[in-house]
């Protein structure tokens, strides 16, 4: 007994052991596509050879559809990082919550005045007007298209944010689509996301077409918005293209729209999918404007930003590090395997992707035209949550009406519970 | 003749079951010494989902030395687990049998009803609590750390209770003679009522072992990343980050299975008894 | 360490009980019997696991949303819907292989020994496992679907399927709790004396009579205890949803306890946890003592 006592002991110092000459800091980041992680691997690897014997970044990749809940998590914890990525929406209830620390000190003016007046405003609190979180870029959701069965199909390929196909278009074109031979689902709408942050980000943009959104963001009511009946509308819409038989199926895994069978036509997914998608289509392949469905044409916005959070032992370290990665050589690694807008004026002008003409000039007129934010308000997890778990049952087959109004709910019982997230109340 | 038919058939039934009880295990084990992805995609619909090919271990070799979940591989996990069992099994030993002890064999007051809210305490069902009891460790600051796996489960009301039961069985006469011998109560306990309480003592542990080896809401709710999550937590979290490798995920699930089934194995007559101890009296 | 004197046996036994009890007791006390008050005290606050507010008594607030959510009341009726198909279930095929098991045959505890192993599985690898061989659409249990039904039924997605979801949950579940029970009836089985089925056979009774009239009535405690504890870990299924579907396709394989786990830890509500922790403790303590009164008459009449 006593024998197997020390060596469990043993077992329990051997885990604790950590060598440390250098300052370790460490770095939370989400599993994206692998592309993304290579570069971000590379990036680590640079940033501590030219720091050797100093700081050394440790990256923990964390998968995206489990990130929120594990910043969560670790908030409660006591648990996060040096460095965490985060995303954008959840900005508010981890600062409301005092875990994240502001960066107004650490941020020259120079970098200031560089960065995307919207990257700024994301990460900024609207309480304190202190800016808590920086991001290598924004994010751009386009309808992605295959121009061979689009010109097979005979449907117009709009050139350009203004002439955005209709919602009538749209159902128009994944009914000629879906006749193809070669053509198995019209639409990849990524469900092979399942339960994650991608649903509201994709679809809360069709209820704000429609005149919807996800909370009243005067009242800060969820009843009677995302329940409202021009939520209800979008979410049926999203449901009838389902029920036909149109989308591809969460089962089928990513690659319906750009792998080697070419089975979707249309893919309706963020800047993320640039590059297995330019590689899988090559020519073939035509960014789209998002159609507009309902009276409004909108988009989505706002992507991971890099924050630090309040209990760290080395905020000068994880400064050193964020600030590595807003290099704008650094900046336009990560968008170039990404496809993602660069955060920096002097980036996106050094981009081949952005430009007059460039391929993915599309995502930077949208942002300054028809994006729209997700709201910067505490209670967003529990916005996203609720909606995720309406979507998925949605999807499933579920009630809209039953589904959404089940949500706005649970929102505005949380807001309730928290007596109105103060000062956001008053 | 008629016999030996009979036979067969009870045979063919016996082998029937363990064909539907093995099936899995096996398809587990060959999937997992099937070195290449692609044939184990191939074979997934046909018998030969149940033999390797081709044979190789280097999905245990990514496994055990690579980092593969959480930025740590199995070994990580499997010390967390041997740990967290093994400090719940040992420390849970000594209280619960201590606590029996003077329930069975001591004389003080209110002894009966420490006897009555134990056998009460048994019923209460762990995940019932286990939202104030994150509130209140949360609070203690505990949250990832192998003492808030630990220190919680150490007193168990239904060990306590199964010590009471074995403990009078024991002759009353062993407590006079120590006494007479001058040994306190402590010697009493320790040197003549332990000692021949092995039996229970191994019921005890085989029970725990199983509830605690397989503990998942809990961990699920105290744990983050690799530094103190067991082994249950790691294999979800496995199973859950696409792309699925299934010779990988069934490397994985083949050694969290393998300690448990090697002491299984070894100490078949022990885990049965014990089962079957635990509804003798419940 | 601790005070000899204290301990020696001469002196009083209350001060050598305290010095063995104070563990254990204070361990209960801080873990089991303070957090099962904090449940009802919570149910009726605001408590939240992080939030820089204070927590407030709120009436009945928690509950009465409890009982107007529909989600609670699917979550509800699923985990009764699961004891009540398990339980028996399960008993029946535990007690029949029992029954296997008894048979005097050469290498009857190598059955014996596999029909337990599930039981030492670890549950998160008793889903993968299975999960693995219910692959959509290629998997082998798809695949004996297909070939059993010539092709006409199938493949079929049973976790994304709100009709086969929960019945596949059950499966799986009984598969790996099974042998515990087994073993349970083996110990019952061998507690009934050879002397009944003797006198019954020279009375010309026929198995299936003796099986009824002796062995069913002589397990009456063991019936008791194994649907029991059957019952209540039916009640606290989670493991198996968690890993396999998460409530999903439509909340139909939702649990009690996954629903106190979301309110509670995924959404930080403690308070309105602790509401449903509350009712599912009702619902378990209410089967437990049932289960004791029922024992206590056995005891009774005897």
């Amino acid at each position: 007994m006593r024998k197997l006592l020390a060596a469990l002991l043993l077992i329990g110092a051997v885990g604790l052991w950590a060598w440390a000459d250098a300052v370790e800091i460490e770095v939370w980041w989400h599993t994206g596509k692998p592309e993304e992680l290579a570069v971000m691997t590379a990036q680590i690897e640079e940033f501590n050879e030219r720091h050797a014997g100093e700081i050394r970044a440790r990256l923990v990749s964390i998968p995206e559809g489990d990130y929120t809940d594990e910043m969560r998590a670790a908030a409660l914890a006591n648990a996060l990082p040096d460095v965490a990525i985060l995303d954008g929406p959840t900005l508010a209830s981890f600062v409301w919550g005092g875990y994240l620390q502001p960066l107004d000190g650490y941020i020259s003016d120079e970098l200031l005045d560089d960065l995307l007046p919207s990257v700024v405003d994301q990460g900024t609190y609207p309480p304190d007007g202190k800016i808590y979180a920086v991001g290598s870029f924004d994010s751009g959701l386009a309808m992605w298209g295959n121009r061979e069965y689009l010109e097979e199909a005979g449907v117009r390929i709009p050139e350009g944010v203004d002439d955005a196909w209709t919602m009538d278009e749209f159902n128009d074109a994944l009914r000629k689509l879906a006749e193809l031979p070669d053509v198995r689902w019209p639409l990849d709408l990524k469900l092979n996301y399942g339960a994650d942050e991608w649903l509201p980000y994709g679809f809360s943009p069709i209820m704000q077409s429609f005149g919807g959104d996800l909370i009243n963001r005067d009242t800060w009511q969820a009843a009677g918005t995302m329940d409202g009946i021009e939520s209800v509308l979008a979410m049926t819409l999203f449901q009838y293209w389902i029920d036909e038989g149109w989308v591809v199926p969460a089962g089928r895994g990513d690659d319906a729209f750009y792998g080697d069978a070419r089975e979707a036509a249309l893919a309706y997914v963020g800047h993320w999918m640039w590059e297995p998608h330019n590689e899988g289509l090559g020519d073939d392949l035509v960014l789209l404007p998002v159609p507009q469905f309902g009276a409004h044409h909108v988009t989505g916005m706002g992507s991971y930003a890099w924050s630090m959070p309040a209990g760290t032992d080395y905020p000068d370290e994880a400064w050193t590090f964020i600030e590595f990665l807003l290099e704008p050589e650094e900046i336009l690694r990560i968008t170039d395997a990404n496809g993602a807008v660069p955060s920096r004026i002097s980036a996106i002008g050094m981009s081949d992707l952005y430009g007059p003409g460039a391929p993915l000039e599309l995502f930077a007129q949208q942002l300054e035209t028809i994006a729209v934010e997700r709201p910067v308000h505490p209670v967003y997890p529990v916005i996203s949550t609720a909606f995720i778990d309406a979507a998925l049952n949605i999807i499933d087959g579920a009630d809209v009406r039953q589904e959404l109004e089940r949500a706005a709910r649970r929102i505005d019982e949380d807001i309730e519970d928290n007596r109105g997230y103060p000062p956001f109340g008053d | 003749m008629r016999r030996r038919i009979g036979v067969g058939l009870r045979y063919a039934v016996l082998i029937a079951f363990a064909l539907m009880f093995l099936a899995p295990v096996i398809a587990m084990v060959s999937t997992s010494f099937t070195g290449n992805e692609r044939v184990i995609q191939r074979d997934l619909d046909n018998i030969r989902v149940f033999w390797p090919s081709p044979l190789a271990t280097t999905n245990y070799d990514e496994v055990v030395t690579g980092r593969v979940i959480g930025g740590a591989p199995f070994t990580r996990y499997l010390a967390n687990t041997v740990l967290i069992v093994g400090s719940i099994v040992i420390l849970g030993v000594f209280v619960n049998s201590m606590a029996a002890f003077a329930l069975a064999r001591l004389r003080f007051r209110g002894r009966g009803i420490l006897v009555a809210v134990v056998v009460a305490l048994i019923i209460i069902p762990f995940e019932g609590v286990a939202v104030p009891m994150l509130l209140m460790v949360n609070r203690f600051g505990w949250l990832n750390s192998f003492h808030v796996q630990i220190v919680p489960f150490i007193a168990h009301p239904f060990s306590i209770f199964l010590f009471y039961q074995f403990f009078p069985r024991l002759p009353k006469e062993f407590d006079e003679a120590a006494k007479v011998d001058g040994a306190s109560w402590w010697q009493v306990y320790r040197k003549i009522v332990l000692p021949i309480s092995l039996p229970v003592i191994a019921t005890v542990v085989i029970l725990q072992s199983l509830e605690y080896w397989t503990s998942f809401l809990w961990p699920l709710m105290v744990t983050r990343g690799a530094d103190y999550a067991p082994l249950s937590v790691a294999m979800n979290h496995f199973f859950g980050t696409p792309p699925r490798r299934w010779g990988q995920i069934m490397a994985f699930a083949s050694l969290t299975a393998l300690p448990l089934l090697l002491v299984y194995l070894g100490f078949q007559r022990w885990f049965i008894q014990s089962a079957a101890q635990s509804g003798v009296k419940g | 360490m601790f005070s000899q004197n204290l301990l020696r046996t001469r002196t009083g036994e209350g001060s050598a009980a305290t010095f063995f009890l104070t563990p254990a007791v204070l361990l209960l006390a801080t873990f089991l019997i303070s957090p099962f008050v904090m449940s009802i005290v919570f149910s009726l606050t605001d408590a939240r696991l992080i939030s820089p507010l204070p927590t407030e008594f709120i009436g009945l607030r928690n509950y009465q949303r409890l009982f107007s959510d529909s989600s609670f009341w699917q979550a509800f009726r699923n985990t009764f819907t699961f004891a009540a198909i398990v339980v028996p279930v399960q008993s029946a095929l535990a007690l029949f292989l029992a029954t296997l098991i008894k048979q005097r045959l050469r290498g009857i505890n190598i059955f014996r020994g596999i029909y337990f192993m599930p039981v030492v599985i670890n549950m998160v690898v008793v889903c993968v496992m299975w999960y693995f061989l219910l692959l959509y659409p290629e998997g082998l249990v798809n695949s004996i679907v297909q070939t059993v039904t010539f092709g006409r039924v199938g493949p079929l997605s049973f976790f994304d399927n709100p009709a086969l979801a929960f019945p596949m949950i059950m499966v799986i579940s009984i598969w790996q709790g099974v042998g515990f029970q087994m073993v349970i009836y083996l110990a019952g089985l061998q507690g009934i004396p050879t002397e009944f089925y003797e006198a019954a056979r020279v009375d010309g009774a026929s198995s299936w009579q003796q099986f009824w009239h002796i062995t069913m009535p002589s397990l009456r405690n063991t019936h008791i205890f194994v649907i029991v504890t059957t019952t209540i870990l039916a009640f606290k299924l989670f493991t198996q949803v968690q890993v396999l579907t998460q409530g999903r396709p439509l909340g139909t394989t939702n649990t009690l306890v996954r629903y106190i786990f979301v309110a509670g830890y995924r959404e930080m509500r403690v308070g309105y946890a602790a509401a449903a922790s509350v009712i599912f403790l009702l619902v378990v303590l209410t089967i437990s003592l049932i289960q004791r009164r029922l024992l206590t008459e056995e005891r009774e009449v005897r």
